[in-house]
């Protein structure tokens, strides 16, 4: 069985007033794909923002609650964001490649974290992320080209390989195919599949169909609270919340 | 570099250019409180002169009218006879030289203030009365403590008798300060103790408002067709290319402007507010034209259907229904506009305003000068007594620019709505 | 004689109004007639038919009556033998007529001043006169014209509303009538000197010294004298005393300018913000010539204090001093903009940076000022030109002197700075001299604008990625 890699625990997340999670108790196995579903905004974006430490951007963002990677506590003010979120990396909802070339979006996080100094330490890191992101075929030949030049999956796929690169243990997903055509969005589901091998994926997705299609583990969130979490084939065949049950066969979305 | 090492350099990297922001503002704030502190330190002795305490004795064997005499009467007169007199009593003078030294140590228009206490009371021949004469630049500043004593003689201009005399008339509480409303009242001067902002005041005054008479009613008519009936073609394109571009042209050139156009061709009279409110019109133009139309722009479509749904015309929606609405938004526009337009010197510097104007302007066509001009004049001066009065001036014109600053943003927020 | 007129008009035009609103009025009660238009409209179309034109005409008649009776005064007594080498003769023989007409002249009146008082006299009373009959006739023919539209029941309101529409579009117009004016002003004064002085030698002249051009007659130039000229008017130590304290201001006011920007788009909080965003516009309230007091009375001397304390000779008008001044006047130009510029940086950028383990600084410098570069730059080339603009802070504080020097320590003099001295002095028109101030401004002129709009395009540039 696999170990668990994250593990949230009595988490409540306020944005000023407004409380948005409510008691999440949450957890997730290592190299697995969790799949997050709801309706929209009912907390699952804010869910994963937690686990990288993103919602500290957010000036009116208030954690209180658990949230373990290994053991290791992330709501820590003592521990280094900086360095979680090489460990944590993040795909967002829309593709946002920095204006840079292909190849500046691949090396700018080793840069950052030191780890590729030389010219062909680098070389090699971009090509390892852009084969692993399953784009180093179709860019191989113009990596001076800005990021922004290509189309949506290409820079979806881009952000990935982005992730990728600095080594990361967990990649976090929201949303990552909303914006993209089937095509595309098939192609990134494959490329899920194969990176699960190496890392724990947290995908939130609004597509109950892509839940089953690449995760392992499902957790259904309603209004800001965790309703039921188990095994994909569980949640999507007999969930035992009638809550759940309503929204997978559709009663409310 | 191990992974601790490396972290802990871009953390303190972090810290450092955070430090940078924060050091920047604070060089900006830094910087005007210097400011502040060096025009503040020197002026605020301006609104102060001193003044000698004298006793006039209106002899009537020294002057040729009598008690009762008319002011025009009194104004011919001559009163140098009695100022004389007056002045060489303060100290015992025994030579001609040190005569003229006692004599130098009160102002030029001695006879003038001593003429002035006749003109407010005609029944004072025979009379002794007591006085505070002006005194001359040299003891003014002497007094405020900007003077070096301590130079040898020649290279002062205070002589040591005069520093006798000075020091004897302090032992004896004769000398004094009083407020200077000379400062105001007074025009120009090559006597510093007898200089004052008076003509500036008066030639600002009437340069701003016909800048405002005139900008203003174009400024808002002209935003109103580019926001609201200006049809999308070429010449409306090429209206707000110049626009944009006026506002960026520099100020002297719109005092070439003036020079070739009102002066050189139209013929309008030289030094005048009627000229300098023209081109300080042109120059605010566009700053009043943006503000309006961004306030304008602001006003949602609602108000402007809800009106046509009722029946009125495009025209009668605008006037009676948005632009009321924009009003607080241009006002403020306006004030900035103005504000930045008392300050202008260059443009008025070429149009003629350096003249030398004692007089204080009556009207907008009698040449005058300008409080940012007056400054200017001044800081050319050697004088020390124009250091403090320049000072002074540019602490009245920093005041009516808070004060109007303060309106304007009053203004804006107190009345302009929110349309999210 | 025109505040009468301006009265007079104005009276009428508002009886007139009374006069249209009530007879419409009346005539539709009586006759039983629809009317097009509330009477209201009657009276404000009558008012504005009967005072706009004659307006319209007294402005113009008024701005060009002056040069033109001064021409023929000056041209009639050329005829009887006043003798004037020069438009400066000329202009004073003019000022003297006038003098005497109006009873304010107190020196020997020749006979040639005599008749040409007389003939100023006589030009006046025709010009009034004239002046006046056809304003009334104008009235006339306006009034009879509008009258015989509301006789015929026209659509007032809307014929109203057009004439308002053009007001509003002649209002507009003033600011191309501006530009023009400028355009004029400097090309006129421009091309007679150029007729003077080669172009070239003026682009490419490293002398500047005006003092030195000294024509005796304006109209009519030696070669002797032109060899002199020829060397007084070269531009390029002005072009690079100009740049060389831009230059200073610059390396003041960038890092300074961008540093609190990026601070308040990026660090401060809500409270700070509120405090530091005035706090800096407050630096371009201060009218310029408190900058250059300040330069000039405690900045320089101090400068050349310390200088002497370090051993090194320091001019009290050093372009340091100078340019330091400048550059602070011109933070915020920078700030306010960088701050705008950067916070319009789309924030899913500075997520994906964050994401990836970038501190904030590093964000800022790596991703975001990168992305904002157009419209910081375009921020910069638009204080650049404020820079090279400026007048009042190099007047008081720079030099007179023309040297080329890269020196910050030494002084040196600017356009703007020769502008202001050359047009200060003693004027002679047309003279080489004082057209030279406009070939100045022309430059200037044209070196804004072309700055201003690459400013401008790098802005839009920029908007058009982000917007």
């Amino acid at each position: 069985m696999s170990d668990i890699k994250i593990k949230s625990k009595n988490l409540n997340v306020y944005y000023g007033d407004k409380q948005a999670l409510f008691d999440v108790n949450l957890e997730l196995n290592e190299k697995e794909v969790t799949a997050l579903i709801g309706p929209s905004g009912c907390g699952k974006s804010t869910f994963i923002r937690c686990i990288n430490r993103m919602n500290d951007v957010i000036d009116i963002c208030k954690v209180e609650g658990n949230i373990e990677i290994d053991g290791i506590e992330v709501n820590d003010k003592e521990l280094d964001v900086v360095s979680l979120r090489e460990r944590v990396g993040m795909v967002f909802q829309k593709p946002n490649p920095f204006p840079k070339s292909i190849y500046d979006n691949i090396s700018y996080g080793p840069k950052i974290h030191g780890k590729g100094e030389t010219k062909s330490e680098l070389d090699e890191i971009v090509e390892r992320s852009l084969k692993k992101a399953a784009l180093w075929e179709e860019v191989k030949d113009r990596l001076d080209e800005p990021g922004t030049g290509l189309s949506g999956g290409q820079q979806q796929r881009l952000c990935i390989a982005r992730a990728i690169s600095v080594n990361p243990e967990v990649i976090l997903m929201d949303e990552p195919c909303s914006a993209l055509d089937p095509i595309a969005t098939a192609k990134i589901e494959e490329l899920i599949d194969e990176l699960k091998k190496t890392y724990t994926i947290v995908i939130v997705t609004h597509s109950m169909a892509q839940a089953v299609r690449v995760s392992q583990k499902t957790g259904f969130f309603h209004l800001g609270k965790l309703i039921e979490v188990g095994k994909t084939e569980k949640i999507f065949k007999n969930p035992d919340n009638k809550m759940t049950q309503d929204y997978i066969t559709g009663r409310f979305g | 570099m191990t992974k601790e090492e490396r972290l802990k350099k871009r953390h303190k990297a972090e810290k450092r250019f955070r430090f940078y922001g924060l050091a920047s503002i604070f060089f900006a704030l830094l910087f005007v409180l210097i400011l502040v502190n060096n025009i503040f330190s020197k002026g605020s002795s301006a609104f102060m002169k001193t003044a000698i305490n004298v006793e006039v004795f209106f002899d009537p064997e020294l002057i040729e009218i009598q008690n009762g005499a008319t002011s025009d009467e009194i104004l011919e007169a001559d009163f140098y006879d009695i100022a004389i007199e007056t002045l060489l009593k303060v100290y015992p003078a025994k030579t001609l030289d040190e005569e003229n030294a006692l004599i130098d140590l009160f102002t030029t228009d001695a006879e003038i203030e001593i003429k002035r206490v006749f003109l407010e009371d005609n029944t004072l021949i025979g009379k002794k009365i007591n006085l505070d004469i002006t005194a001359s630049d040299d003891i003014d500043q002497l007094h405020k403590g900007n003077y070096p004593r301590d130079l040898p003689e020649d290279r002062r201009r205070i002589s040591n008798f005069q520093l006798k005399i000075y020091d004897n008339l302090v032992e004896n509480k004769k000398i004094i300060k009083n407020f200077n409303n000379y400062f105001f009242s007074n025009g120009d001067s090559r006597d510093p103790e007898l200089a004052g902002i008076g003509g500036a005041l008066v030639g600002s005054f009437y340069s701003i408002i016909i800048c405002l008479l005139l900008a203003f009613p174009v400024a808002v008519l002209a935003s109103i067709y580019l926001e609201e009936f200006a049809p999308k073609n070429k010449i409306t394109d090429f209206i707000e290319i110049n626009i944009n571009n006026l506002a960026a042209v520099p100020s002297i050139v719109y005092g070439l402007l003036a020079l070739q156009i009102l002066l050189a061709t139209i013929q309008l009279p030289r030094s005048t507010p009627l000229v300098a409110g023209i081109t300080l019109a042109l120059m605010t133009l566009p700053r009043i034209i943006i503000p309006c139309r961004a306030s304008l722009k602001a006003v949602p479509p609602s108000i402007r259907e809800g009106a046509l749904a009722i029946g009125a015309s495009k025209f009668q929606s605008v006037f009676h229904h948005v632009v009321p609405l924009a009003l607080p938004g241009t006002l403020s526009g306006t004030i900035i506009g103005l504000a930045q337009a008392l300050g202008e010197t260059a443009p008025l510097i070429l149009i003629g305003m350096v003249a030398f104007v004692v007089d204080i302007p009556s009207t907008p066509i009698d040449p005058s000068s300008s409080l940012p001009v007056q400054v200017y004049l001044w800081s050319e001066s050697a004088e020390r007594g124009f250091v403090e009065k320049t000072s002074a001036t540019i602490m009245m014109l920093l005041s009516f620019l808070i004060v109007m600053n303060f309106v304007a943003v009053y203004l804006r927020q107190k009345f302009e709505k929110r349309w999210n | 004689m025109n505040f009468i007129l301006i009265f007079l008009i104005t009276i009428f035009s508002l009886s007139l109004f009374f006069y249209g609103r009530s007879k419409t009025k009346s005539i539709s009660i009586q006759n039983n007639i629809k009317l097009n238009a509330l009477p209201k409209f009657y009276g404000y179309y009558l008012v504005l038919w009967c005072s706009i034109p004659a307006l319209v005409f007294l402005l113009v008649w008024s701005i060009f009556e002056p040069v033109i009776i001064k021409s023929i005064i000056i041209e009639t007594a050329a005829n009887q033998g006043a003798i004037f080498n020069d438009k400066n003769e000329a202009n004073l023989i003019y000022e003297k007529i006038k003098a005497i007409h109006l009873g304010t002249f107190f020196g020997d009146i020749d006979s040639i001043l005599k008749e040409s008082a007389i003939s100023y006299a006589k030009f006046i009373n025709l010009f009034t006169n004239s002046k006046i009959v056809l304003i009334f006739g104008i009235i006339i023919a306006s009034v009879i014209y509008s009258l015989k539209k509301i006789k015929n029941n026209n659509k007032a309101r809307d014929d109203v509303e057009l004439i308002l529409k053009g007001l509003l579009f002649a209002s507009s117009l003033i600011a191309i009538l501006t530009t023009l004016g400028i355009i004029f002003s400097l090309l006129f004064e421009s091309i007679k000197f150029f007729s003077v002085i080669n172009i070239f030698d003026y682009l490419f002249g490293t002398n500047w010294s005006p003092q030195r051009a000294f024509v005796s007659d304006a109209s009519a130039i030696t070669a002797a004298e032109y060899e002199e000229l020829k060397d007084a008017f070269g531009f390029i130590p002005l072009i690079a005393g100009t740049s060389f304290i831009a230059f200073i201001a610059m390396l003041v006011a960038v890092p300074i300018g961008l540093f609190s920007g990026i601070y308040m788009a990026e660090y401060a909080s809500v409270k700070v913000r509120r405090l530091a965003k005035p706090i800096i516009e407050i630096l371009a309230g201060i009218p310029t010539v408190v900058y250059g007091f300040f330069a000039a009375l405690t900045v320089g001397p101090f400068f050349r204090q310390v200088g002497e304390n370090l051993g090194l000779t320091v001019s009290s008008e050093s372009a340091l001093a100078a340019g330091l001044i400048m550059g602070i006047m011109i933070i915020p130009y920078i700030s306010s903009l960088s701050d705008d510029v950067i916070n319009s940086v789309p924030q899913s950028l500075r997520d994906g940076s964050y994401a990836i383990g970038a501190t904030k600084s590093e964000t800022i410098k790596q991703v975001v000022v990168p992305a904002a570069l157009p419209g910081i730059i375009g921020s910069v080339l638009l204080a650049v030109s404020r820079a090279i603009g400026e007048t009042m802070i190099v007047v008081m504080a720079a030099g007179l002197a023309a040297n080329l020097t890269i020196n910050p320590l030494e002084s040196t003099t600017t356009i703007t700075t020769q502008i202001v001295m050359i047009l200060v002095g003693d004027q002679e028109f047309d003279s080489p001299k004082t057209q030279s101030a406009f070939a100045l401004g022309l430059t200037l002129f044209v070196a804004t604008l072309v700055l201003n709009y690459i400013a401008q395009r790098a802005v839009k540039k920029y908007r058009e990625k982000y917007d």
